[in-house]
């Protein structure tokens, strides 16, 4: 009786089949993105709402008082100092840094190009621990900074850089810059393989220097990878931890410490409070999104 | 679809399995420990010691990190699910109250089912909550003043001028040693109030009241340590370094004269085979002026804690090893594990002289010491008091009135407390 149109009516057309495979496709990967992903970020969510100890955990009251306390937080709001004093002095620093090397990597009649751009990049394969743990000891107290120093007669006696506030942040910033110059420059470089070397032919052949050439071609056209890299520097930062905790164990009194050694302190080294610290990694979440935003608006005009 | 189905039936049985692997069976003790020099190799002579007698048991000692402890036993007891872990684990003594806290359902109850007599008051003291006890006590954290006699006696002193003084007579001791030798005393680890924390608990007293509220900005002994602290610093007579690396530093390469710590440091001491017989322990200083104060405190240190729901017959009658003398007599050549069970100090390993340190018996020595430290109030919120109290002192080093700085710090505390 079905068949009396033809065709049988319970069948999918073909577009329907290949639909229903695509998302047949699609299910494994988005049930575990929900699973592994989604569930708990909601879950952080409802726990920044809680209170209590972490086997029983109850709404609090009012309900948005682990964000209403963090602004009484003074070692929260350090570590938000600490946190975007790291982010406005690193991030600039670096990308122009790497931006300088890429333009001279770049360059077509440099030799042994090869090796240059592996000892810039190589900073970025080692571990985040282990490059703490080496810049720690380059800047102890009897390390091989200020012996250096003091032997090229810079310094007359030894500065005890991880234990004064600003030095030990300035410490933490040369390392953050060692460690992440190489891998923006990458970027720069790989994008700027992809202008065609006419282009500059051209513009040297109307007489534009090599500072115009820079601001009028290279960077206006590398304006998408620096957008790219100014959000990842950007979130990066934001989460900044393991330089924190193996570089200067967040001291002196709490002058270095970031939002992400903090939050991991408050969960897991003082008496665990898993409400406020679920509460202050959405904060981070937050603030991540707004600046990215704003950086979206600002660096992409399209 | 039938794949699909397959797939999903198979990564079904996949999981099932492993659920099955993290249950454990009967009749088998597992043990969860993070050193293979020290608590692990003192576990395998229990082992040893018990499966003599108990050939049928089956134990097993894995080495976990301490931090991995204290991980899996949050993420297990957050879980209400304690079947991944073992019978028995080893707890750090300053974080046992935060988890019993926490956590009430993971640690036995083991008052009634556990003879404390013979352990250090102090030491116990660590594993108490509301009067009930969670703990069995394992090694010493018995302060011991550590000397290099070499370096002394080119100052024009013995190590008989440095027992049972004063801090103030200390400070002048050091001051002429740091003339004639140009070293510091001491050494330690900036902001990490190690040195504070034993300075505290030798006058028997703690960062909280019996109560368990905060008592740090009218805490007058707490000032008066600070202020000898301080002074001690600027006089270079304590030199502050910046990582626990560069501490031990400074004992390797002798920059300093000597050290005020737990006992256990003497193994780094002993493992250093240039510096033999340089050395000699006496006490450590005491405050003057601060009632109650003596020349023995605590830093460090650990104690056995049993799971509930698991073989905890089997594990209670196993850690009986640790009431034994044989036991403690056995392990001390091996691993430097001082007991904190008194009769212990009459074993032939305890009474026989140390040649390292001048012949001085340092294993009897300490024990003794043991049962004169005065015991404090950890608590829950330890560390969070801890690290307040070295964010006031790294300010106060730098300039900042300590007054307003304690006052701060006590805010710090009472701000996580109001959680």
């Amino acid at each position: 009786m079905t068949n009396t149109a033809g065709q049988p009516r319970k069948r999918l057309t073909m577009h329907q089949r290949q639909n229903l495979v695509g998302w047949l496709f699609l299910l494994p990967a988005t049930i575990l993105i929900i699973w592994l992903s989604f569930y708990p970020m909601f879950r952080a969510l409802l726990i920044s709402l809680m209170k209590g100890k972490p086997t029983a955990l109850t709404f609090s009251d009012p309900l948005f008082r682990n964000y209403q306390r963090m602004m009484q937080d003074k070692v929260f709001i350090q570590s938000l100092i600490n946190t975007f004093t790291y982010l406005i002095i690193q991030v600039p620093i670096m990308l122009v840094l790497a931006m300088i090397f890429a333009s001279l990597l770049n360059r077509h009649d440099l030799k042994f190009k090869g090796l240059f751009r592996t000892c810039i990049f190589l900073p970025c394969a080692t571990a985040l621990v282990s490059y703490s743990i080496i810049f720690r000891t380059l800047f102890a107290y009897d390390g091989m900074i200020n012996a250096m120093l003091m032997n090229m007669h810079i310094l007359k006696e030894p500065v005890n850089w991880l234990n004064s506030p600003n030095t030990a942040k300035a410490v933490i910033i040369i390392a953050l810059i060692w460690r992440w110059t190489g891998y923006n420059m990458v970027f720069y470089l790989a994008a700027m393989q992809s202008i065609d070397y006419s282009v500059y032919e051209s513009a040297r052949i109307d007489g534009a220097s090599a500072t115009t050439q820079l601001f009028r071609i290279t960077i206006p056209l590398l304006k998408p990878i620096i957008l790219v890299t100014a959000i990842m520097s950007t979130n990066g930062t934001l989460q900044l931890y393991d330089e924190s905790v193996n570089l200067t164990q967040g001291g002196p009194a709490n002058a270095t410490i970031t939002m992400s050694h903090y939050i991991y302190n408050t969960t897991f080294i003082s008496n665990p409070n898993f409400g406020y610290a679920a509460a202050m990694s959405f904060v981070v979440l937050i603030l991540v999104a707004i600046l990215s935003v704003i950086q979206m608006k600002v660096g992409d005009k399209r | 679809m039938k794949k699909l189905l397959a797939l999903v039936m198979a990564l079904t049985m996949i999981m099932t399995m492993a659920a099955a692997l993290a249950t454990t069976d009967d009749g088998k003790l597992t043990i969860w420990t993070w050193d293979p020099t020290f608590n692990i190799a003192a576990m395998n002579i229990a082992k040893e010691m018990y499966q003599k007698d108990h050939p049928d048991v089956e134990i097993e000692i894995q080495e976990v990190l301490s931090e991995d402890i204290e991980t899996n036993v949050t993420i297990a007891a957050s879980s209400g699910d304690l079947s991944t872990l073992p019978d028995i684990l080893l707890v750090q003594d300053n974080s046992f109250q935060k988890f019993a806290t926490n956590y009430p359902e993971v640690y036995m109850d083991i008052t009634d089912a556990y003879n404390f007599d013979g352990f250090g008051e102090a030491k116990v003291a660590y594993s108490v909550l509301d009067g009930r006890h969670y703990g069995i006590p394992f090694d010493a954290g018995t302060v011991v003043g550590a000397y290099r006699t070499d370096y002394l006696e080119k100052a024009g002193y013995t190590i008989a001028d440095l027992k049972d003084i004063t801090w103030d007579k200390l400070i002048e001791i050091g001051k002429v040693v740091k003339e004639k030798t140009g070293l510091p005393m001491f050494s330690g680890q900036a902001g990490s109030v190690d040195s504070i924390m034993i300075m505290m608990q030798s006058c028997g007293e703690s960062l909280f009241n019996e109560d368990g509220s905060v008592n740090l900005k009218n805490n007058e002994t707490l000032k008066k340590i600070i202020d000898v602290y301080s002074t001690m610093v600027k006089e270079g007579i304590y030199l502050e370094v910046n990582s626990w690396d560069e501490y031990i530093g400074t004992l390797s390469n002798g920059s300093v004269v000597g050290t005020f710590q737990g006992c256990w440091i003497l193994s780094t001491i002993m493992s250093l085979a240039d510096q033999k017989g340089k050395w000699d322990i006496t006490n450590m200083p005491a405050m003057s002026n601060v009632e109650g104060a003596t020349n023995y405190s605590n830093n460090g240190g650990s104690s056995w804690a049993i799971i509930n729901g698991k073989d905890t017959d089997l594990a209670l009658d196993f850690m009986q090893l640790y009431r034994n003398v044989d036991f403690y007599n056995a392990i001390l050549p091996t691993t430097s594990a001082i007991a904190t069970f008194a009769p212990a100090k009459e074993a032939p390993a305890y009474t026989a002289p140390n040649e390292f340190f001048n012949g001085t018996p340092i294993f009897a020595t300490i024990v003794e010491y043991t049962g004169h430290v005065p015991s404090n109030i950890t608590g829950a919120y330890y560390y969070d008091a801890r690290n307040a109290v070295s964010t006031a002192i790294t300010n106060a080093l730098n300039g900042a009135d300590i007054d307003a700085e304690l006052a701060n710090a006590e805010d710090t505390v009472n701000f996580a407390m109001g959680f």
